[in-house]
Order: C-alpha cells, then structure tokens, then sequence
C-alpha cells in the first residue's frame, strides 16, 4: 500500500485524497484548518461540462482555449472537457444537490466565455455544496482508515534526495512545532496566491507560501503573470467581494453614465457576447469605460424577478445588503475589477507532475488548464479533475529513502530572531503588487516595481511570517520579471508598451530559481 | 465615534479603546486594534464558519456582525467579545473546535450508495449550508454535558437518511441519532435561533425524531 501526503483540503485536495484512498493507498490529509474553511466553499457561480443536447466535449474544449488565449497545455484541456460530463456525474452522485430543472435534469447557466448554458450550479452556493458532498466521502474514507486528516498545520518544505521527493515538513500553527512526513508521493493543492496582493475576493487562509517555497527549492513555476483581474468586485470595508459572474448570465447588464446618460458599452463594443465576454475583456472594457477607475461603473441586476435575484443569486443579496447597504432589487451596483484567480503557478503536465519525481500539484495552485484567462466555472471543473488525475499518477510512486532534512528546518528555526511586525512589509508588498501587477502594465513600470521589492526588508515575530515574507517577496519579483519578459498583451497580460499578441510568445512562460530567477518560453 | 471593546483574552477580560468608523464587521474591529489577537478566519464574508465568537453573549460569525448594529454599541458604547465557551480554548478568541467533526465521524455521517435524488432538493440544499462554525452548540442548553453530539448531527443527517439507499446504513445512521442525539435534545429551539445560515434545525430534528424514534409513525409509513 502506498503512502500518499496531500498537501491542502479544498476542492482539489479532498477529491486526491477520496480517489487515492479509493485506490487502496493511505492518504495523509494536511491542512491549516477544516474543508469547511477552504477557498473552495466560496465559489458560487457554479461549474462547467458539456451536458446538454446541443453542446459538445468539443466546443467546451473549444472555448476554454480560446478563452486562455491558445497557451494552455492542449492535451490537458481535451481530457478535462471530455471527462467534464463525468465529474458531474460523480459530484451527483456523492450527494452533491445540484439545482434541477421541471425534468428533474441538472440545470445549466450562461457564463462568460462560452456560448452555451454549460455551467451547472447548486443554487447560489456551488461550491459550498459540492464541499459538503466531499467532506462526507472524505470522512467515509476516514472512518474506513484509509485518509487520516492532519489539521492545524502549514507546509514548510519538501524533503528531496537526488531530484525525488520523499514526504514534507509542516508547522504547526499554533504550538509551531516542526514536524517531517514521509511518503512514497506527494500532492500540493493548496490554492491560490492570494496573498501576494494582501487581500483577494478568496481566503485569507491561501497565502501562496507553499508555492513560492517550492519555487526556493528548484519546482518549476508557469505563468506568474497572468493574474485574474474578475470584472466585478465591490468594495466593502473588509475588502473587494466578488459579484458573482452568474449575475451577468442571469442577464445583469454594466453601464456607466456619459452625458448625463446609461451607457451600455459592453452592448456596444460586442454587440454578440457582451457581458459575457471572457473576464479578461470584460475587465478591460470596464477599466477603458470608467477612464481607468475615475467614473463609477454600475452592473444593474434590479430588471430581473425578484424571485431570482434572492434564489439563484441570493450571494449577491447578501453581500450587497450585509456590505453595501444597498439593495439590489431596485438599485444598481458599483463595480470595478478585483483581484481574483491565479493562472499561475506549479507547472505540471497532463498527468499533474512536476519537474520533481513524486511531486504533483492540482487545483488552483497548478497550472495547465487556463491559460492566458480561465473561464469561469473551469476551476471547479479543474479542481476536481486534477486531484482525480494527480491521485491516479501518485498511487504509482513508490520511495524507501531516506534524508534528514528536518534538522536544518529545525536549526534556521532555533535561529530564528523576532524583528518586528510583519504585517506592514505585506502591506507594503500588497501595495507594490497592486500598483504595478494591475490591469495594463508596462516596462518602466514593471521596472519600477522590481526596485521596490529589492528594497523590501523581511521583518517577523514568529519563523512563520518570516519564511513566508522571504519567500513571498521573491515569489512577486518572479512575477514582475515573468510580464517584463513578456512582450506582448495575451489575456490577462496586457502591455501598453507591446500592445500587440504576438505568435513569438504563443508559449507558456517557464520560470525556475537556482539562486537566480530564470524565465523561458516554452 | 469612539467606544470601549472589551475581549476575553486568555481568559481575563482586557479592555481596548476604539476611535473610527463603526459602519465595520467585528473581525475588520479586531484588524484595526493594534493589538496582536489570534481568533480564526479565512473568509471574512460568512461563507466559512471560522470566525464564530461570542459577541455580546450571543454566538455569531465575526465578519458578518457590524459593530454598529449591536444594541450594547448603540446604547453603551461598548462590545464585549469572547471566545466559545465550550471547546478547549487555543489561544485568545481561537478555539479548537475537533469535537464537532470527530462526532461526525462517530455518528457515520456519509453515504454508503450513490446519492438518490430526493423529493425535497431545497431541503437537502438547506441541510448542506452547515458550516461547523458551533453558534448552535454554544446556545444549546443541553450542549457540553452527557457526551450530547450537538446540532450539526442532526442537520447532516436529515439530509443524508433521504439521499442514502443503502437501507442497512441508513438504519445505522437512524440507530448512531437516537442514542447521541435523541435523548439529550429537548427541543429548545435555541440552535435555530443562532445559526448564520438560517438552517431550519427544527425541521431536521423532527424529521430525525419521527423517522428514527417515533415506532408507530415507522410501522405507519413501512419506514423501519
Ligand atoms: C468568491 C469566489 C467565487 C468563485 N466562484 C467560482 C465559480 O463559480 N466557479 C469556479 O469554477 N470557480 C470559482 N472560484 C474559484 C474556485 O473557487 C477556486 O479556484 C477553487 O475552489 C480552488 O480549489 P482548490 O482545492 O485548489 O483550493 P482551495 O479550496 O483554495 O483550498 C486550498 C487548501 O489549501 C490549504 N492551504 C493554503 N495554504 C496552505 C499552506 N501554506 N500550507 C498548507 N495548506 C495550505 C487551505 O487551507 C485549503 O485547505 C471562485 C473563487 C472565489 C474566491
Ligand atoms: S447548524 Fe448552523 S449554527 Fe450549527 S454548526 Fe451548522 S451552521 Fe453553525
Ligand atoms: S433544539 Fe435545543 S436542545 Fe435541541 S439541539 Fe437545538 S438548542 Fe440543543
Ligand atoms: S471568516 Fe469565514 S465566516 Fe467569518
């Protein structure tokens, strides 16, 4: 039986560590705190498959390379669609209650990016929904023994001999114990890099910290820079929330006032698609629209039923009452685009591998799939496929080696010194992120921030904030470098300087670190 | 305006001044005191369950709770914040919170069969809204003595006897109710009262007390 560490208990870690131990191997479950507090009980809008009658396997395939601007990895994207209508199955199957039409079938919406109602939904909390359904199969598998869950602890490093890895060092949250797992493979699925810009629309609990350690220690990274900016944020006095993406495929509209008059421009620059162009397009409109943030941007839902606005959008109600003071109903709503999903990350193949034997990564933290732009109700999709695929490859890894490594963990630890608060070095970084790493970027700019960045000094009180400033802050300047070497707009990469998409970069942008951060189109 | 937060940290109250915009959930109030204040969170929009405390005696989700909505804030100028006072105390408002979810696993809380469809998708939906956050079992006078499981069995479950048909595990999940849920629960009502995600737990707790307990409602309806 094999020994299996996943490394995160979202969505993508949850569904790794159901099918593994499915498989007959042992999965160790690692995770700061409960499913129940992961990113992935926040999506809402809902998850996409080709279902019905007049869609195909080929147009969603289609649409999502269309939508990532032709750099996602081809063969990975053809069997997440065509295996899309299957996970469905599965999710409904594990007692997932997805909204059903007068049939009795799964129903289906309108989202951004695709022509067809692909996107399934379970009311106005998908992924909430969908979690709950995994936690139950998930503790089956507990109970049965074949996961044991680990809570309250955070990834520190991998343990590597000879280019393989052999298991991981945590710490504890709240005692910061240090301790080592091994394992014959081991499954990263710890979400986003949320933190890099202070706070997203996601979890404060997704700091990005594993990513950019694994980046320290010679993991292959993909695609920093491009950095999803979803069109339609609020602000609120906690930080942007998300107007979901629903809210426009039930037919919300965005306008802004010009001469003293409701102008729809989405209608009128894409007269075919308009609120439902792909986020990158949308976000862009929005951004030219209101002279770059001056003029206010509205997205008016108060035309549709009542009924409707509090059912299947009843997210959007609660936020704008709870947050806004403001009811949707019969007002519009201002919104400007936020910080929201990260293209970028771990690069693994088809089969969820990185460039470290053993090593594999799925979720938001790896990067396949999307592209230059991810479709809304992709990542869902995407979460469970690649924990689904990553635990089928993981399953085959086998490991009697052995290294110790905790004791270098533990000696930088026990020299650690307190040296100030930290949160005002991650505000400062925040800051410098989302100045420069917004919407348009460019050379100077871009060169600007990597200056700034230099000049970060890590401060903390306690080793953790320490390794994760550190880490974090080379991590932001692999980004900055990642879009100054990418001269040319793709998606959500765009360069007032290389306005242009050009066929020379129509390749995914490899990005390693050996004391030096080296980045290569491939 | 300015008002007076008094927080239970480590079990002795220390009072803070607070000077600034109250239009703020609890958890941005607990940012801004400068003050270092372990509690949880991940997040900060009432989708989690993490952020439960006890603000003004009542259990609540921190970041959901704008401090000028309280009464206390309203009337006296302060907000008292405290940890949930039944599970082991970590460390200030952070509580560990394990009991909830070994439970769980206690009462079988899971499917045996591929999940049935079943006639009330709305009310299967509602049930799956639990976040685990332990408002109820705070509230619930009956939670904390007698090894009691607490609201959430009785939430999870009334979802699951509907979808599950594997009728020897549904029995099992039925029999695990009415041993550790059924006799301690005197249906105060106090857990619906409380919960952030508006779960009608009385609606679970009858279905359960009628499909698990009630014999001559079983024999009626052949539902053994
Ligand atoms: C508001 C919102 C709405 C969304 N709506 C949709 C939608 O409608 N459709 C869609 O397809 N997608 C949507 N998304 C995106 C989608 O929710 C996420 O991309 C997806 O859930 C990611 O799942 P995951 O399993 O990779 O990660 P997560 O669910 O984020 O889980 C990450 C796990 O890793 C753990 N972790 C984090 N850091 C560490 C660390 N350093 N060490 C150890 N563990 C760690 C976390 O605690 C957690 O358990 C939405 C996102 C947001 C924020
Ligand atoms: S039933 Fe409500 S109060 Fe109780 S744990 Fe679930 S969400 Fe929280
Ligand atoms: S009804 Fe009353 S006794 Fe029963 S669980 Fe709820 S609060 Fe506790
Ligand atoms: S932080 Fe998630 S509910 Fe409050």
């Amino acid at each position: 039986m094999s020994e299996i560490i996943v490394v995160g208990a979202g969505i993508a870690g949850m569904t790794a560590a159901v099918k593994a131990s499915e498989l007959g191997s042992h999965v160790t479950l690692i995770s700061p705190d409960y499913s129940e507090r992961s990113q992935s009980v926040m999506a809402m809008g809902g998850i996409n498959a080709a279902l019905g009658k007049n869609d195909s396997v080929d147009e969603h395939f289609a649409d999502t390379m269309n939508g990532g601007c032709g750099i996602n990895d081809v063969n990975a994207v053809k069997r997440l669609t065509d295996d899309a209508p299957q996970i469905i199955n599965w999710l409904s199957s594990i007692g997932t209650t997805f909204t059903r039409d007068g049939e009795g079938k799964i129903d289906q919406r309108y989202f951004g990016g695709q022509k067809k109602k692909r996107t399934a939904y379970a009311g106005a909390r998908t992924g909430k929904q969908i979690v709950t359904a995994l936690i139950n199969e998930c503790r089956k598998n507990e109970a049965e023994g074949g996961v044991t869950r680990v809570v309250g602890w955070r990834f520190l490093s991998l343990i590597i001999k000879n280019g393989k890895c052999l298991g991981v060092i945590c710490i504890n949250e709240d005692t910061s114990e240090i301790r080592e797992f091994l394992s014959d493979s081991v499954i990263i699925a710890t979400g986003g890099l949320n933190k890099l810009f202070g706070k997203t629309s996601g979890s404060i609990h997704n700091d990005g910290v594993a990513t950019a350690r694994l980046f320290m220690q010679g993991v292959e990274l993909a695609n920093l820079e491009m950095i999803q900016y979803h069109p339609t944020t609020v602000n609120t006095p906690v930080k942007r929330m998300l107007i979901t993406e629903a809210a426009r495929g039930e037919g919300g509209k965005l306008y802004t006032i010009r001469d003293g008059e409701k102008w729809y421009f989405m209608k009128e620059w894409y007269p075919e698609l308009a609120e439902l162009m792909p986020r990158d397009v949308v976000s862009r409109s929005i951004y030219k629209a209101s002279e770059a943030g001056k003029n206010h941007v509205y997205l008016d839902i108060s035309h549709l039923e009542e009924s409707i606005i509090k059912t299947k959008l009843d997210e959007v109600y609660e936020i704008c009452t709870n947050y806004l003071n403001l009811d949707p109903t019969s007002e519009a709503i201002p919104v400007y685009p936020g910080v929201h999903f990260f293209m970028g990350g771990i690069k693994t193949d088809e089969n969820h591998k990185t460039n470290i034997q053993g090593l594999y990564a799925a979720g938001e933290c790896s990067v396949q799939y999307h592209g230059a732009n991810r479709l809304g109700g992709n990542s869902l999709l995407g979460a469970v496929h690649g924990g689904w695929i990553a635990a089928e490859n993981a399953i085959m890894d086998s490991n009697d080696d052995y290294i110790n490594q905790i004791d270098d963990e533990l000696e930088s630890f026990n020299k650690f010194e307190k040296s100030g608060k930290s949160v005002d070095v991650e505000d400062e970084l925040a800051e410098i992120m989302a100045q420069y790493m917004g919407i348009y970027r460019n050379e100077e700019d871009l060169k600007g921030a990597l200056a700034k960045l230099e000049g970060l000094e890590v401060k903390a009180n306690s080793y953790y904030d320490y390794i994760k400033l550190e880490s974090l802050i080379l991590l932001a300047k692999a980004c900055v470098i990642s879009a100054l070497m990418r001269k040319e707009s793709r998606g959500a990469h765009q360069r007032t300087d290389y306005p242009q998409t050009s066929e020379e970069f129509k390749r995914t942008t490899c990005v390693t670190y050996d004391g030096e951060i080296n980045v290569a189109f491939r | 305006m300015s008002i007076k937060v008094k927080i239970k940290i480590d079990g002795e109250y220390q009072i803070f001044d607070y000077d600034g915009d109250l239009n703020i959930p609890v958890t941005t109030l607990l940012e801004r005191l400068d003050y270092p204040i372990e509690y949880s969170c991940s997040c900060l929009q009432g989708l989690c369950g993490a952020c439960a405390m006890v603000i003004n005696s009542q259990p609540k989700l921190a970041c959901k709770t704008f401090v000028n909505d309280e009464i206390m804030v309203k009337e006296y100028g302060i907000i008292t914040i405290e940890p949930l006072s039944k599970f082991p105390l970590v460390k200030d408002l952070k509580v560990d919170r394990s009991i909830l979810h070994d439970v769980m696993i206690d009462c079988e809380q899971w499917l045996e069969s591929d999940a049935r469809v079943s006639d009330d998708l709305n009310f299967d939906y509602e049930m799956s809204m639990c976040l685990m956050c332990g408002c109820c079992t705070e509230a619930c006078p009956n939670y904390g003595f007698d090894d009691f499981v607490g609201t959430q069995v009785a939430v999870s479950a009334s979802k699951l006897i509907s979808q599950e048909s594997d009728s020897q595990h549904s029995k099992s999940i039925k029999r695990k109710y009415k041993d550790k849920f059924y006799p301690h629960c005197l249906k105060t009502l106090a857990c619906e009262d409380v919960c952030p995600m508006k779960i009608p737990t009385q609606r679970a707790i009858s279905k359960m007390n009628r499909k698990s307990v009630w014999r001559i409602w079983q024999l009626l309806s052949g539902d053994i």
